[in-house]
């Protein structure tokens, strides 16, 4: 069918170029309830998905350019769907831009051979290892659990040449801990996505998770607190390069996209921050080679090899990132999509930034900024007020401030962590944020 | 005859179902077959660029077995005849059912649509895009600090076509949605924005704005520059009807779906029929409201859509269901599973989840607050059926001060507390009833279209 779509586009004179997926998915599911698989499905998508570039003209007569798109099932009309995706390309009327070309393609590590091998019994076993590491410890009950293993194969194609191919495996795991003492009921909730299953260490996850479950037994109520704040691993991860909803600001901010559409006040060559730089300086990559990086990829949806990009040096912005597209429109080079984020390590031992008195942050309701203003205001589903020596976990209360603000203002540690689509310190102390708690 | 303009390979596989479900039945204790088509449209015009994309579709069948203890699904891409009944065979095969006898589930047959006024579907591409232009055109020019204005428009078409032993269901869901975005920029390089939209589970007769409309986002925007903010504590605040939806959605929408009761993860499930709020309080779920965003005719587990109430004057009486959790927990359905799409399971979800009108008017409730917070307008929210905490952020929300609302502006403003405090402390309820569209995710994923609101709220939080 692919051989029948490109045939059918390059028949299409009035087409100024074209971009071919055959996007195949195959996975497994397994889903538990306590003491219950509750569902296991096996999953398969297949699908062509086409995108065709077609000159048009301004009201002046300049040229512009016109983008549509189609998705094909398997056994679909070819002819139909470029008739369609052509003649709404025909409506549109932007600046002119181009597709990228052939270019070699880097190797990245993305793919469990396991998993690839056979994603129902990888599935199963993943889920068999979490009931059996949750099992070990009897002061809490595994009470719902979902495991995700895919296989993606995506072949590329455009009118510049690229020929492309790629397959990656991604992990998804959701797990929930709970623990109850006469009528009081404690709960925590953990998600982690990795490409392979070594990166899941789901024993130690577990039993951390554990631990923090019986802490809630003893959790108070949240302190009013402006000062020292500590986020480790996961937590990090999140606050650093969003989650699984999305990116967030650094990706925002940091794309071509919003550039050209007045959205980032970022400019190259100045400050990403806008108060005084008191803490490290930041530096970021917008990294799609990390290996086994949930962001990474050989290339990405246009075609554009995975590239390592550094995005922020010593807190002044050296690239946005750009697809072809506003890359064109910016003159800027293109980069490709995102990816992971990455941070160098830091100056300092992850025990250096652990001087008392601090708050450490384990979990958020959700931690989502902003993604513009960098503004937050985000509940706390679990943290420890460390001071004297003694850990006093509390829930409750607001972590309220500003992405960029706090990210002038931190510390990171030496040690690094490879947590999905995060490459970097594994620990961090902002040293100004507020926390909203019940005192006040 | 409903005209439900099923996608063509869909139709023509519908009448082999009878047998598919047979033959599936034959193994099985319960087995069902869903078909599911979903797609859509976008178009965003802004100052810079203009974009017409599909909304990423999917269709696909979901073959279903259960047997009392576990659900057994194979999900296969499209409506081929012979991938679907290879997918039922070789679901079925290998399986050693246990022994369970279904529930009694009426028959029902037929086919539904989205009653609609000006179908998107009978409207070409070139007439939405000019309507978004026209609008555009309304808004960019409002003010000098305004760097760029965007329309979007989002259209989907949601097909589905359910069999089973008792059940011969087709339904045409329709939904759209426009947004209106300003974004200001300030003298010293400060980027806001805000945003109107308009919604519903219906065509485009809904998508109208008026000029006091989009001044209003204008001004908003502009406001926003100035934003202080606001100093974290108690407040006595009155939700505007979208923020109390999302507070509604995340309290006892999430903490009352019946597969977190199965798996101990809700603690309303400890709390039927007893006093959860204020006399005040009533919340329902009804996905059979005409031109809501969240409505649907039957759930994807073929369940006729019928009104649930949650929350009766202050006492909570019942959860949503999917039929797992109905089963497990041996309580009675409603029709609320739902799946993201054919590759997901169905879980137990809202459709549209909103508090019931009062007998207050907005002056009267705004009279009673001498120092106060009016939020405006909701921007995210996330659930803790189990802790019962709340999260719900505002983008923005304005000073009350004795009983008046002013010009001082707060953002973005999180509401967070424990969710029976909250609901307890509601001493006034307005008389309208507004609904906004959303997506609403189970945890991280998993997402569904909805809708939440319902009146203004006088009632105490903390806000940070």
């Amino acid at each position: 069918m692919l051989k029948e779509i490109i045939d059918a586009l390059n028949e299409r004179s009035v087409l100024a170029g074209w971009t071919v997926r055959h996007l195949l998915t195959h996975g497994a599911q397994v889903y538990a309830v306590p003491n219950q698989i509750e569902s296991q499905r096996a999953v398969d998508v297949e699908r062509y998905k086409i995108d065709v570039l077609r000159q048009t003209s301004g009201p002046d007569g300049a040229p512009r350019m016109g983008s549509g798109d189609a998705t094909l099932l398997p056994g679909g009309d070819v002819r139909a769907a470029i008739e369609n995706a052509a003649l709404v390309a025909g409506l549109v009327s932007n600046p002119v831009y181009t597709l990228p070309e052939p270019a070699s393609l880097p190797d990245v590590p993305l793919i469990d051979a396991a998993l690839q091998k056979d994603a129902s019994t990888a599935t199963k076993e993943m889920m068999e290892r979490i009931r059996a590491a949750a099992s070990r410890n009897h002061s809490v009950q595994l009470t719902a659990a979902e495991c995700f293993g895919e296989i993606h194969t995506t072949h590329l194609l455009n009118s510049r040449g690229i020929d492309a191919e790629q397959e990656t495996t991604q992990l998804n795991v959701e797990l929930v801990l709970h623990s109850q003492r006469g009528e009081h009921e404690v709960e925590t909730f953990r998600e982690m996505s990795r490409r392979q299953v070594a990166d899941l260490l789901l024993e130690d996850e577990i039993e951390q998770s554990a631990r923090y479950t019986l802490d809630l037994f003893e959790a108070g109520s949240p302190p009013s607190w402006q000062g020292s704040v500590v986020l480790r691993n996961e937590v990090l991860a999140v606050f650093v390069a969003g989650d699984s909803l999305g990116g967030g600001v650094l990706q925002t901010l940091g794309s071509a996209a919003s550039k050209y559409a007045k959205i980032s006040p970022w400019e190259i060559g100045k400050s990403v921050f806008q108060s005084d730089v008191k803490g490290d300086p930041l530096t970021i990559w917008a990294n799609r080679r990390i290996p086994f990086g949930t962001g990474s990829n050989r290339f990405d949806e246009q075609g554009i090899p995975a590239q390592r990009v550094q995005l922020i040096r010593e807190n002044e912005l050296v690239a946005f990132a750009a697809s072809q597209r506003y890359a064109d429109y910016l003159n800027l080079p293109a980069t490709g999509a995102f990816g992971g984020v990455e941070l160098p390590p830091g100056r300092v031992s992850a025990s250096t930034l652990l001087a008392e008195p601090y708050v450490e942050i384990i979990q958020f309701s959700w931690f989502n900024p902003d993604p513009i203003t960098g503004d937050f205001a985000t509940e706390i589903r679990l943290g420890y007020l460390v001071e004297n020596g003694i850990r006093k976990p509390f829930r409750g209360g607001q972590l309220v401030g500003n992405y960029l603000d706090a990210l002038a203002d931190v510390r990171w540690s030496a040690e690094t962590g490879f947590f999905g689509n995060y490459l970097g310190p594994h620990t961090s102390r902002f040293n100004s944020l507020k926390i909203a708690g019940q005192d006040e | 005859m409903t005209d439900l303009k099923l996608p063509s390979a869909m139709a023509e596989l519908r009448p082999a179902l009878v047998g598919i479900v047979a033959e599936g039945r034959g193994q099985a204790p319960y087995f069902s077959v869903l078909l599911s088509s979903k797609h859509g449209l976008q178009i965003t015009v802004d100052n810079r660029e203009e974009r017409v994309t599909e909304r990423a579709p999917s269709a696909g069948t979901v073959l279903s077995a259960f047997d009392g203890l576990t659900v057994y699904e194979r999900a296969v891409s499209g409506f081929g005849w012979n991938e679907v009944q290879q997918g039922a065979h070789e679901l079925v095969r290998d399986i050693s059912f246990a022994n369970y006898t279904t529930q009694n589930e009426p028959q029902r047959s037929g086919d539904f649509a989205t009653l609609i006024q000006i179908d998107p579907a009978e409207l070409s591409t070139q007439e939405k895009l000019d309507r978004c232009r026209e609008l555009q055109s309304r808004v960019k020019g409002r003010d000098p600090r305004i760097v760029n204005a965007q329309v979007r428009y989002i259209e989907s078409s949601e097909h589905a076509v359910f069999a089973s032993r008792q059940a011969d269901l087709a339904q045409r869901v329709q939904r759209v949605n426009l947004f209106v975005v300003v974004i200001v920029a300030g003298e010293d390089g400060q980027v806001q924005y805000d945003y109107l939209s308009k919604s519903g589970g219906a065509g485009w007769e809904v998508l109208h704005f008026t000029d006091e409309e989009i001044q209003s986002v204008v001004d908003g925007a502009i406001a926003l520059l100035g934003a202080e903010r606001i100093e974290p504590g108690e407040y006595q605040i009155i939700a505007a009807p979208g923020v109390s939806g999302t507070i509604c959605h995340e309290s006892f929408g999430h903490g009352v779906e019946t597969d977190m009761f199965l798996k101990q993860r809700a603690r309303a499930a400890h709390f039927i029929d007893r006093t959860v709020g204020s006399s005040l309080v009533n919340i329902f779920d009804d996905p059979s409201q005409p031109g809501g965003y969240g409505s649907y005719f039957f759930d994807d587990e073929g369940l006729m859509a019928s009104p649930t109430q949650i929350v009766e004057g202050g006492i909570f009486r019942r959860g949503i269901t999917d039929l797992y959790s109905a089963t497990a927990l041996n309580i009675p359905r409603s029709a609320n599973g739902r799946r993201q799409d054919y590759s997901r399971k169905a879980y137990a979800r809202m459709s549209n989840t909103y508090f019931g009108a009062g007998t207050f008017t907005l002056d009267e409730m705004l009279a009673q607050v001498d120092h106060g917070v009016y939020l405006d307008k909701w921007s995210s929210g996330m659930e803790d059926p189990q802790g019962w905490g709340i999260q719900v952020t505002c983008h923005y929300g304005h000073e009350i001060k004795a009983g008046r609302i002013t010009d001082r502006v707060f953002a973005p403003i999180g509401i967070s507390g424990y969710v029976p405090d909250v609901l307890q402390s509601i001493s006034a309820v307005s008389t309208e009833l507004l609904l906004d569209a959303g997506t609403c995710g189970k945890g991280h994923k998993e997402s569904v279209p909805v809708a939440s609101g319902g009146s203004h709220l006088l009632l105490k939080a903390r806000l940070g």
